[in-house]
């Protein structure tokens, strides 16, 4: 369980992050969406313990961000993939079971378990390939492999997919939820595609800029599991009007407090 | 013809052709032997004398690489605080560029001075200055410039610096030492000369900085051109091993694909 109460954020006279309270429940999925430079990534990283906040508290699962981060609760799968170039696929994919091993009193994936995971999202024949060998979307394919092998309880992902094009990133989404499935953990996904948030999500938190906070969270109610043919639902479109139109209200500027 | 092949015989091409030229010249020319010897009369001194050329080759070759490895290995300890800390860099930088634009012909003698005419220390002491430089810059930039996302990764999961260090930074740092490596291969070779050159007159240790020296001194020309060449021999077998070296130890870099 993830909690904030009255976190807030400045960089300077900047203030990044205005505050906010934001509750996620065990195995929970929510994204967060919102124009470019709200806040999405500080909040994410709050949340992960790597940038302490100016205000408030985060709790997570009953201990502080930072503790949970020094016991390994968190699997971050940034914007690029972040692979080695000098460890194979197989390396890569095991590198955070091996980081700061021991203290997460619990089992990470073993060797075996890590080469089981990466045959199931189809880099059987690239174990040993550098990342180099792979196209964008493989490596994307490996940094969640690496995320869910270290399983960890919580999942912190920034916009994972932005870079990827939109056949390849539709590939992703279900294949990130096959795998969320699989093992039950929460996820806190960061993006610019409202399909995707919708897709993916049991709540969307809508984020609004300058100065950057939740302006709504919108629950979704789309049936699990999910699959592509559900986003031609009438179900689908309305949430994404939805969201849409939250997002467009929400670029219009905050007002100003006396 | 294939890419083997061309690997092999274009620096094979090149320099026929260059001791080719040299050796037309001087016939054509002809240029008196004490001005300007013939590669053909080069050679032959070279292998009609063969223990003398080898035995101290050998010599400058130690003396060489052990002022490398020991420049490679005080540059790594120097450059590690410089790339995690901007006021130790600028501290340290003002330095070595004082060392790097300090010709070593003019401090060499000043060198030997200061070790009290010990040879092996004086050639140490020059040979480790030369090579320290180039990898000093080399490893300041290689292990700054990580990739922000990973660094990030892998503080997600707590990772502490020694390990940040081993696992990122000093694999990242490589190809940029390698790169460093090369020019510090003459530069050490260069060192060990000088360290020989201005030896006192009781040097018995030999290497090709002191047959050189002796070589001048008696206007032998075949055994001083023979000796230069022996030295150059050294220095492209050296950069050759450190090619191989960088093969298999950067087969993952882009600059190994062919």
């Amino acid at each position: 369980m993830i909690e904030l109460r009255a976190v807030g954020h400045r960089f300077g006279a900047v203030t990044a992050l205005a505050e906010l309270d934001l509750h996620v429940a065990p195995g929970e999925l929510l994204s967060v969406i919102g124009p470019s430079g709200c806040g999405k990534s500080t909040l994410l990283r709050i949340i992960g313990g790597l940038t302490t906040p100016s205000q408030g508290q985060v709790v997570v699962n009953g201990a502080t961000a930072d503790t949970a981060r020094a016991t390994k609760q968190f699997g971050l799968v940034p914007q690029t993939p972040a692979l080695l170039p000098w460890k194979t696929v197989r390396q890569n994919a095991a590198l955070l079971t091996q980081v700061n091993r021991g203290v997460e009193r619990r089992p990470v994936a073993s060797d075996a378990a890590v080469d089981a995971m990466l045959a199931e999202v189809g880099l059987v024949e690239f174990l040993d390939a550098y990342p180099r060998q792979l196209s964008g979307g493989m490596q994307q394919r490996v940094a969640l492999v690496r995320a869910f092998a270290l399983g960890a309880p919580i999942l912190l992902m920034d916009e994972p997919f932005a870079a990827l094009d939109e056949i390849v990133r539709s590939e992703m989404r279900y294949l990130l939820l096959r795998l969320w499935q699989q093992h039950a953990a929460t996820v806190v996904f960061v993006t610019h595609s409202i399909p995707e948030a919708v897709m993916l999500s049991d709540r969307v938190a809508v984020m609004a800029a300058r100065p950057g906070r939740i302006v709504s969270i919108e629950t979704i109610d789309l049936a699990r599991p999910r699959h592509p043919d559900m986003e031609d639902s009438t179900q689908f479109l309305v949430h994404v009007a939805t969201i849409r139109r939250l997002l467009a209200a929400a670029a219009t500027p905050a007002p100003v407090r006396s | 013809m294939n890419e083997r092949a061309r690997n092999v015989l274009a620096p094979v091409v090149g320099l026929a052709v260059f001791f080719g030229l040299w050796e037309l010249l001087v016939r054509a020319f002809s240029v008196e032997a004490f001005i300007l010897q013939k590669p053909s009369t080069i050679f032959s001194n070279l292998s009609g004398a063969r223990s003398l050329y080898w035995s101290n080759g050998l010599v400058t070759l130690r003396e060489a690489a052990l002022g490398f490895v020991t420049g490679l290995l005080v540059a790594l300890v120097v450059a590690t605080p410089m790339a995690l800390s901007r006021f130790v860099e600028h501290a340290v930088q003002p330095v070595a560029v004082l060392i790097q634009v300090t010709p070593i012909i003019a401090y060499a003698p000043a060198v030997v001075i200061w070790q009290r005419g010990s040879t092996a220390r004086s050639v140490l002491v020059l040979t480790t200055i030369v090579s320290f430089v180039p990898f000093l810059f080399a490893a300041v930039t290689g292990l700054r410039s990580v990739d922000p996302a990973t660094l990030e990764l892998l503080r997600s999961v707590d990772a502490s610096g020694p390990e940040i260090y081993r696992r990122l930074r000093l694999p990242h740092a490589l190809p940029y030492l390698f790169a460093a490596g090369r020019i510090a291969v003459g530069l050490s070779l260069i060192g060990a000369v000088l360290g020989e050159w201005f030896a006192l007159a009781d040097n018995r240790r030999g290497g090709l900085g002191a047959l050189i020296k002796s070589a001048s001194n008696q206007n032998n020309a075949p055994e001083l051109w023979a000796a230069t060449l022996a030295l150059a021999i050294i220095g492209g077998l050296a950069v050759w091993m450190l090619t191989i070296l960088e093969r298999v130890l950067l087969r993952w870099h882009s600059s190994q694909q062919p």
